[in-house]
């Protein structure tokens, strides 16, 4: 019997930025569950929405239809994520990041949601795999953080 | 669970349009902001105001779509302002290095004195 503060889930997204709801949906009934703290909770679900849409975007022509795999699993103050897809290789790490600006001049979008990405999880590692990309995002937790 | 949804609700206060969102702004929704920003600049609005004090969470993508109607905005010499970022949301604009990007005011309502 898995304790409660143990929980994993397995989904299988289409390559439609649409189907993220499907992530988000998961992580909040997990949240609920295990009473995870709604700061990394968010935190988490930032990082991943900037890593899956990418993946949806750029990982295959987009008049393919593909799908990919997100496990989510969380245990002992920790969650974890692992992403597989089939398509190019590419490290979502390697994304420059944003130029400094002078300040006058507005950021460009470009590059900022990556180096929020890894501001805002506690990993994030990527690795090419039997054709595969895998990327794994970790984020932890205690139940005196803020709430 | 739907509290995921964005809403959008559309006000007026004498010359600007209030825009109060709130949920959650990522990349499955940020597009349809932006179409409503552009619509709205479009169609003549010189004061916009945005309310993000019901806001649980913003990505990149809802950057994004802010960033291009400030943009817009501009090009179209009209005003396009930020109110109510706190909490989570002042983090991750603090974390986007995004807080000078745009005007913010503290509240809805120093916002609309500010806009007159």
């Amino acid at each position: 019997m898995p304790s409660p503060q143990q929980k994993s889930v397995h989904l299988s997204l289409r390559n439609d930025v649409a189907e993220l709801t499907l992530v988000t949906g998961a992580l909040n009934r997990i949240g609920e569950e295990i009473d995870i703290p709604a700061k990394a909770l968010i935190q988490l679900q930032v990082a991943l929405d900037e890593v899956l849409s990418n993946i949806v975007k750029y990982a295959w022509p987009p008049t393919e239809a593909h799908v990919f795999q997100v496990q989510i699993s969380v245990r002992a103050g920790g969650m974890e994520v692992v992403i597989l897809d089939d398509g190019v290789p590419f490290d979502p790490r390697m994304q420059s990041p944003p130029k400094p600006v002078a300040p006058d001049v507005r950021p460009r979008p470009g590059g900022v949601g990556i180096h929020m990405v890894k501001q805002l999880v506690d990993s994030f590692e990527y690795t090419r795999i039997n054709g595969r990309n895998q990327v794994i995002l970790t984020k932890q937790y205690s139940k005196q953080q803020w709430p | 669970m739907n509290n995921s949804a964005l809403t959008v609700a559309e006000s007026r206060s004498g010359n600007t349009c209030v825009v109060a969102l709130s949920g959650r702004i990522d990349s499955t929704n940020a597009n349809d902001l932006i179409t409503r920003f552009n619509r709205l600049i479009s169609s003549g609005e010189k004061s916009i105001l945005v309310d993000l004090g019901s806001v649980l969470y913003l990505t990149s993508a809802a950057f994004r779509a802010l960033l291009v109607a400030t943009d817009q905005a501009e090009r179209n010499e009209a005003r396009f302002v930020l109110c109510s970022v706190a909490g989570h949301v002042h983090e991750l604009f603090e974390m986007g290095g995004l807080l000078d990007a745009f005007t913010i005011h503290g509240s809805r309502e120093e916002a609309l004195t500010k806009l007159g």
